[in-house]
């Protein structure tokens, strides 16, 4: 199926522009509507059983990112996944207490 | 205290209400080891995917001058480090060439900062992402790969090549090596810190 019949020609999510990185996890709601939505959604869906980026996602499914991310807007804008946004300060950067966590993270590697 | 603290009972839905994203950009000139590196520091098998610009690319890249590469890596690699219960890092691998510089800017909004991968064989192809971090203001570290015969240039002669600001972290990696690729990571993650005041 081509790219653009899976998103109705349609190249962003009118309800959502989410980052490259940020992670989705599927919902109760989403679980229980699973059975009457696309495969592809349930393929989006069964995946989001754990934390999984949208990058992710595009990779799965083998689309590109901007594909994934109408798809994913829209599960998410029917609370079907719940989204985990980075966390930036006001100066559009990682806050500082994440990037503490992050260095404490990779020392431990 | 005559009692240890009870241990807490794993909570995975409360865990997973503060997952945070992070992410570092990993650039630099074309085959000089960003995909390499990626598979070194990534939990899961390398990944890749693509922000449509395939088109753009075709015969573009000279891939005379780096032996068994035979083409370029038109989709992003990019891999996926757990760093604790709450933070996941991702690292995407990012086309080095600044005809690519669209993708860049929506890659580098909210990004810890990028690892520029160096080949000392072909310094000047690292020129193109060094300016355009710098340019940003992007916390940035240099890593120079170390390919056979460039081990014996020492580290004032890479900053002098490079024009790196005084402040700017130099460090040497062997992009298949996982230790030495975290090493470079947690100098720009510190480096980031420094600067974050």
């Amino acid at each position: 199926m081509p790219n653009y019949a899976l998103t109705a020609g349609r190249t962003r999510s009118a309800r959502m522009d989410l980052p490259i990185e940020a992670l989705v996890t599927v919902t109760e709601l989403g679980l229980a509507q699973r059975p009457g939505l696309s495969p592809e959604q349930r393929t989006i869906l069964d995946a989001a059983a754990e934390p999984l980026s949208l990058a992710e996602i595009g990779s799965l499914l083998g689309v590109p990112i901007g594909v994934a991310r109408v798809l994913v807007g829209d599960l998410a804008a029917d609370d079907y996944l719940a989204v985990h946004l980075p966390l930036v300060g006001t100066d559009g950067r990682p806050r500082r207490e994440l990037l503490e966590r992050l260095l404490d993270g990779l020392r431990a590697r | 205290m005559d009692s240890a603290p009870a241990e807490r009972a794993p909570a995975p839905a409360a865990a997973r209400d503060g997952l945070l994203p992070l992410k570092i950009l990993v650039s630099g000139g074309f085959g000089v080891g960003k995909t390499t590196l990626v598979r070194s520091l990534s939990e899961v098998a390398p990944l890749s995917t693509e922000e449509g610009m395939t088109s753009l690319s075709d015969g573009v890249d000279d891939t005379r001058v780096v032996p068994g590469k035979s083409t370029t890596t038109v989709a992003m690699d990019f891999g996926r480090i757990t760093v604790d219960d709450r933070i996941v890092l991702y690292l995407f691998g990012t086309p080095g060439q600044s005809r690519f510089w669209f993708m860049w800017d929506e890659l580098a909004r909210g990004a810890v900062g990028a690892v520029i991968l160096v080949d000392l064989r072909r310094i000047g192809d690292c020129f193109a992402a060094i300016d355009y971090f710098e340019n940003r203001g992007l916390p940035f570290v240099v890593a120079v790969n170390d390919f056979p015969g460039t081990a014996g240039v020492d580290d004032d002669t890479v900053r002098d090549a490079l024009a790196l600001p005084a402040d700017a972290p130099l460090t040497r990696v062997d992009a298949r090596d996982g230790g030495s690729c975290t090493a470079a990571l947690v100098t720009l993650v510190e480096y980031a810190l420094a600067r974050s005041g």
